[in-house]
Formats: structure tokens, C-alpha cells, sequence
């Protein structure tokens, strides 16, 4: 039986408007979409669209200046920020271009690290890190230190921290950026594998290859949403399965 | 990770700059260190001093500094009725001149002169020959130096001269014999030193009979220096009575607070510096790397986290270097100490830098309020990092 996905995470007419010294740069504009369990989103479009701006307000890093963001249904504008940082630990993974590992810690360490801070028992944390790495392909350098990596063998442990807390959110900022592409394509093929595992994937992206993987692709431009195109797919179907929803349906 | 762990590798990541925090902490908390020696170790050394020569108590004739005091007169006299108190043990007489030796063709050396108005309770110990004998004989004690500064030994007579105003004194010289050979407790390195009794002293200086500069005192076990200085006090009036706590009292508030002041002075200034260095140290370090910080915090590490983790890096730097300041610190005080012993007339027993546990509490003390100020700054940057600005800037730059 096929049911519409629950969304995981929703903006409801959110804006984002920074102030500056010249005057206020709108960097969102009455933003309105929903992400569904176990769906894979691309968002794409120019630079300065807002489409780092929407994944950081979806993903709690940011707050709306006004609209409302719901995150499994909850309102987080309203969260305070220690409240925010549990979400992000729990439900959320991020993955960054530039990969952010932290350099005095190994590849497995770093996998650990968002798992102690969730205060998971060391030998459970050290277990589940193995298993990413193997998941990610990287099991035989989990002694290594990121200086001592590549930058697609880094950004593939980087996604193993990012679920290293079992989150049903990925949410990545340009992943494929600083990799050439044959190692981006790598990486989307990971992306493709959390996806098909059930995990809720947004990609944002100037990469098309990257955003034809996805199930949906948004398309910004000047802080707004884009209609799709007429002869567009409507949004995708995603069924549930059991407690995981897997993708399914066509692509944008 | 725990935050200690996750300090410690950030600092280990940055070895330099890190071995600089530490070298940095480490000579400001040596100099700290000696400061806090420094700030009660005269006090504390010349507490030791007038305890270990076996009086508790001082009675004056009046207030104020030695060279302002009225001399007491009747002093025997007076002695003799402390004495007598239940809470007195022994009250002794004490005078303090300057003689020189009246040795042909050589330059006349300088002795100060101890006269004691009693046949106990000395002051000195004596290292050969014997002590003042009783009876009428003009007898001395010296110490070793003069001894052997006149090529004398026990049992020869010298002739010695009163240096009891500006000049030598125009009364004839006196020979007296030297009974022994005894070591003083307040001389210094280079000084020559006498004792004798009352009556030789009065030849010397031709000064009137039975009058002293003090009576020491020694209270009963029993009692105690309090109690002896409330008889003393009940029974004359006139008569200024202090015991060893309040002479350092007297000497803290006025005579040595400078030495205090000195040291809270540069102690402020090495604490000033340590603050300025770690803040600087881990601000730098903190803006190196705050595209990792934001990313820490975009994968869940909450405010709280992040700055405690900086301020364990601070607590690090500052525990090790302090720890490292500790024997530079003893090692510096004992070399400074010697260097101030060595000054003109300072007691050869007399200790500028004195250790005591206190000291290394307030180290301690000082060294956490360095490690908890210096962090403060980073803290606050870390803890009110905007993340998706901060993430926005990485990606940019």
C-alpha cells in the first residue's frame, strides 16, 4: 500500500533577511515546501539564490525572520538554542563542501564524535563508526588522519559522521564542490545508498548530475522558490515501509 | 570525546603555539611564585628568628622604633619583679651597644655589643670555651669571626673601646678576657659580635648602671605569651609589653608592608600578563578555526560544549605551565634570596623568600582565576558564534 510521506521537515512562508550596513539583504522569501520521510530533494540554482540559507534554516543552524519551520511536526522558531543543538545531534546530519574533519582526530574518532557527544557508550559508538566507514568504503583507514586523506575519502567520512546518530535528515551543502567528478559522483552514488536505506536526503547542489539523482529538485532564484516546469513530474510518491520510508518514485 | 581529551588534542595540534602559552605561563608563575614567598617570607623568617631564641615576650620602655626608644631605667630592678610573676619564667635585661677592638696599627673593627643584665637565658650558643662567668671579671663572649679576626682564643685578654656616640669614646680601652666562643642569632655574614655583662658595657660607655633597652621575657609553658604579656601589663603599667605575634603584627602593618605591597604589585602584573598571553593565545587559536567550530555546532555540539572546551585548552596552559613554574620559581627565590642576604648588616639567618603551603594554595588560586579569565574572552566568541553566518563565511573565503 503507497501513502503520501509524513513530511520530516516543512517551511511554512519562512524569510530570512540579514541586515547590513547598506541596508537588509533578503536572502529567503516567503520560502514554502516540505521535505518527506525517506525523500531525496535536490535544491539547486544560482549562486546567492538562498539555497545554503534555506538548508541552514531547515536544518535549525539558522532561525526564520518570519514563517514557521517544523521539524517531525514541531515548531523548532521557538526552540532554545541548547534545545536546538539536541535536534541537530539527533535528527539531523550535515554534510559540508569543505568536509570540516577535524584534523587532530582520525577518521574513525571523527565518526565517533557526534555519537559521544549523545553520550552512546564507547564501545557501542566505536562499533557503529567501523560500520560507517565500512559503509562508506573506508574501513581500512579508520586510523587515518584527515591530512592523510583525500578529498573524496574525507567527505566520505564526513557522511559517516553525519550518521553517526542515526538521523532521518541528511542535509549536505554543495558535497560535490571541492571534489572532481569522478569522486562527486561517488559521493552522489553514497547519497544514493542513505536514500535507499530510508534516510531523507536535501542536496543542495550546482551540479546537475548530482541534482538528477534526486527524486525532486527545487529550483531557486532572488530567496524564491521556483514553480516547476510544466512538463515537469509531479512530486514524487514515497512509500512507507514499515518505519522507513524508501524512495520510490520518478525524478524532477 | 570528552572535553578534556578533546582540549588536549587541540592543544597538540598546535604544538608551537602551545609550548609558547606554556613558556609564557611558566616564567609569569615562577615570578608569581616568589612574589607570594616573597610577600610574607621576612615576616615569616624573622618569626622564626625571635622564636628560636627561647623569649616570647619584649618589654620597652616605650613605643616606636629601636633608635627613637626611651632606655629603661632600673631594668635589674624591674626584671627581677617580672620575674616574679606566676606567668614569667625568666626576664632578662638586655642592652645593645658598639665597642672596637683597640688593636696596634690596624684599623679599629667594629663589634656590636650585647649586654644581658643576668646569669640565664642567653641568647647565644657557645661553640668553644665557656660562657660568661659569674663573679666581677670583665668576661666576653664572640663570635667566631672576632675570634679570629684578633687571632684570639678562649682564655687571651683583649682591649676594647665604647663606640657609644658619633666617635670612639675618650674613656680608656677595657680588657676584658674572652670566656668563649659562641654563635649569635641575628648577625650577619661580615659582623663582629660581643657579648657581655651589664657592668662591662657601663665602662664602655659610661652609661648610668642598670639601664637597658628591653627585657626579654619568657613566659611559662603553662601560661603562654599572652597571658604573661596581660601580668606584665597588670603589674607596670608603665611598661610596654609585646609578644612575638604582636612585634609581627607591628612589623606587618608597618615596618615590612612594603616588602607586601612589592609583591602584590608584580603579582598583579604576571597575573595581568598571563591573562593577556592565554587570552591571546586561544582568541587566535578560536579564529584559526571557527569554520570547525560552527561545523561542531551545526552537528549538534551546544554552546556550553564548545566553550568548555576552550576552557579546558585554557585550564591545560595554564595547569602546566604552573606546574612548570614551580621548581623555576623555588630555584629563582633561592638565588634572588642569596642575593639579598648578601646586602650589608641582613641577619646570616634572616630569609627574604620563605615557603610555606599557603604560598602554594594562593599559586593555585591565582593560576585558576588566570585560566578561568583568560578563557573568558574565546568563550564568549565560540559560544556566540553564529553558525550559519560563520559556515557562510568558510564557504565564501
Amino acid at each position: 500500500m503507497t501513502a503520501p510521506a509524513r513530511p520530516i521537515v516543512e517551511a511554512r512562508g519562512v524569510s530570512r533577511v540579514f541586515p547590513m550596513p547598506a541596508g537588509p539583504v533578503v536572502a529567503l522569501r516567503d520560502v514554502t515546501m516540505e521535505v518527506g520521510e525517506g525523500e531525496y530533494v535536490a535544491i539547486a540554482g544560482p549562486s546567492g539564490c538562498g539555497k545554503s540559507t534555506l538548508l541552514h534554516v531547515l536544518g535549525c543552524v539558522d532561525t526564520a525572520t518570519s514563517g514557521e519551520v517544523r521539524l517531525e511536526g514541531r515548531d523548532v522558531g521557538s526552540l532554545s538554542d541548547s534545545e536546538r543543538s539536541r535536534i541537530r545531534l539527533a535528527k539531523i546530519g550535515f554534510v559540508f563542501q569543505r568536509f570540516f574533519l577535524l584534523p587532530m582526530l582520525s577518521a574513525i574518532e571523527n565518526v565517533e564524535l557526534p555519537q559521544a557527544e549523545a553520550g552512546v557508550p564507547r564501545a557501542v559508538r566505536l562499533n557503529r563508526a567501523r560500520m560507517l566507514l565500512d559503509y562508506v568504503g573506508l574501513g581500512h583507514r579508520a586510523d587515518h588522519r584527515p591530512s592523510q586523506l583525500s578529498g573524496g575519502e574525507m567527505q566520505r567520512v564526513a557522511i559517516a559522521r553525519a550518521m553517526a546518530n542515526r538521523p532521518r535528515l541528511i542535509l549536505a551543502d554543495e558535497p560535490t564542490g571541492e571534489l572532481d567528478e569522478a569522486t562527486g559522483e561517488a559521493i552522489a552514488g553514497l547519497f544514493d545508498l542513505l536514500h535507499k536505506d530510508g534516510t531523507a536526503v536535501v542536496v543542495v547542489t550546482h551540479d546537475p548530475s548530482i541534482a538528477a539523482r534526486a527524486q525532486r529538485v527545487l529550483r531557486m532564484r532572488d530567496g524564491m522558490l521556483l514553480p516547476p516546469p510544466q512538463n515537469a513530474p509531479q512530486m514524487a510518491q514515497v512509500t512507507q515501509t514499515g518505519n522507513k520510508g524508501r524512495a520510490d518514485g520518478g525524478r524532477t | 570525546m570528552r572535553a578534556l581529551a578533546f582540549a588536549w588534542r587541540s592543544l597538540a595540534r598546535r604544538r608551537g603555539r602551545t609550548m609558547l602559552g606554556i613558556l609564557g605561563i611558566a616564567a609569569a608563575g615562577a615570578l608569581m611564585f616568589d612574589m607570594l614567598l616573597l610577600s610574607r617570607g621576612l615576616l615569616v623568617s624573622v618569626r622564626e628568628m625571635l622564636d628560636s631564641i627561647g623569649f616570647d615576650v619584649r618589654v620597652l620602655a616605650s613605643e616606636g622604633l629601636p633608635q627613637s626608644r626611651v632606655p629603661l631605667e632600673h631594668a635589674l630592678d624591674a626584671a627581677r619583679a617580672l620575674a616574679s610573676l606566676p606567668e614569667v619564667a625568666a626576664a632578662v635585661p638586655f642592652r645593645i651597644g658598639e665597642a672596637e677592638a683597640a688593636v696596634g696599627g690596624d684599623r679599629p673593627p667594629s663589634i656590636a655589643v650585647f649586654a644581658i643584665g643576668s646569669t640565664t637565658n642567653r641568647i647565644w650558643t657557645i661553640v668553644d670555651g665557656h660562657d660568661l662567668p659569674e663573679g666581677d671579671e670583665p668576661s666576653v663572649v664572640v663570635n667566631d669571626r672576632l675570634a679570629k679576626r684578633l687571632h684570639a682564643s678562649p682564655g687571651d685578654g683583649i682591649q676594647v673601646r665604647g663606640r657609644c656616640t658619633a666617635g670612639p669614646s675618650i674613656l680608656p680601652p677595657v680588657t676584658v678576657r674572652i670566656a668563649g666562643v659562641a654563635s649569635f642569632p641575628f648577625e650577619s655574614g661580615a659582623q663582629l659580635t660581643m657579648a657581655t655583662r651589664f657592668a662591662v658595657l657601663d665602662r664602655l660607655c659610661e652609661r648610668p648602671p642598670g639601664e637597658a633597652d628591653l627585657i626579654m621575657v619568657a613566659s611559662r609553658p603553662e601560661s603562654g605569651p599572652d597571658a604573661a604579656v596581660d601580668a606584665i601589663r597588670k603589674a607596670r603599667p608603665d611598661l610596654y609589653a609585646f609578644s612575638n605575634d604582636e612585634v609581627i603584627e607591628r612589623f606587618e602593618a608597618v615596618g615590612f608592608s612594603y616588602f607586601r605591597q612589592i609583591s602584590a604589585a608584580l603579582s598583579i602584573v604576571t597575573v595581568s600578563f598571563g591573562v593577556v598571553l592565554i587570552t591571546v593565545l586561544l582568541t587566535v587559536g578560536v579564529n584559526q578555526r571557527l569554520g570547525e567550530i560552527a561545523a561542531l555546532r551545526a552537528i549538534g555540539f551546544s554552546r556550553r560544549r564548545v566553550a568548555v572546551d576552550v576552557l579546558w585548552e585554557s585550564i591545560l596552559l595554564v595547569g602546566i605551565g604552573g606546574a612548570v613554574a614551580l621548581p623555576l620559581g623555588l630555584a629563582l627565590s633561592m638565588w634572588l634570596d642569596a642575593i639579598l642576604r648578601s646586602l650589608p648588616g641582613v641577619p646570616a639567618t634572616l630569609h627574604f623568600f620563605v615557603f610555606e603551603p599557603r604560598a602554594l594554595w594562593l599559586h593555585a588560586a591565582l593560576l585558576a582565576a588566570v585560566a578561568v579569565g583568560a578563557a573568558l574572552y574565546p568563550m564568549w566568541l565560540v559560544a556566540r558564534l553564529p553558525i550559519a553566518a560563520t559556515l557562510r563565511r568558510e564557504f565564501v573565503s
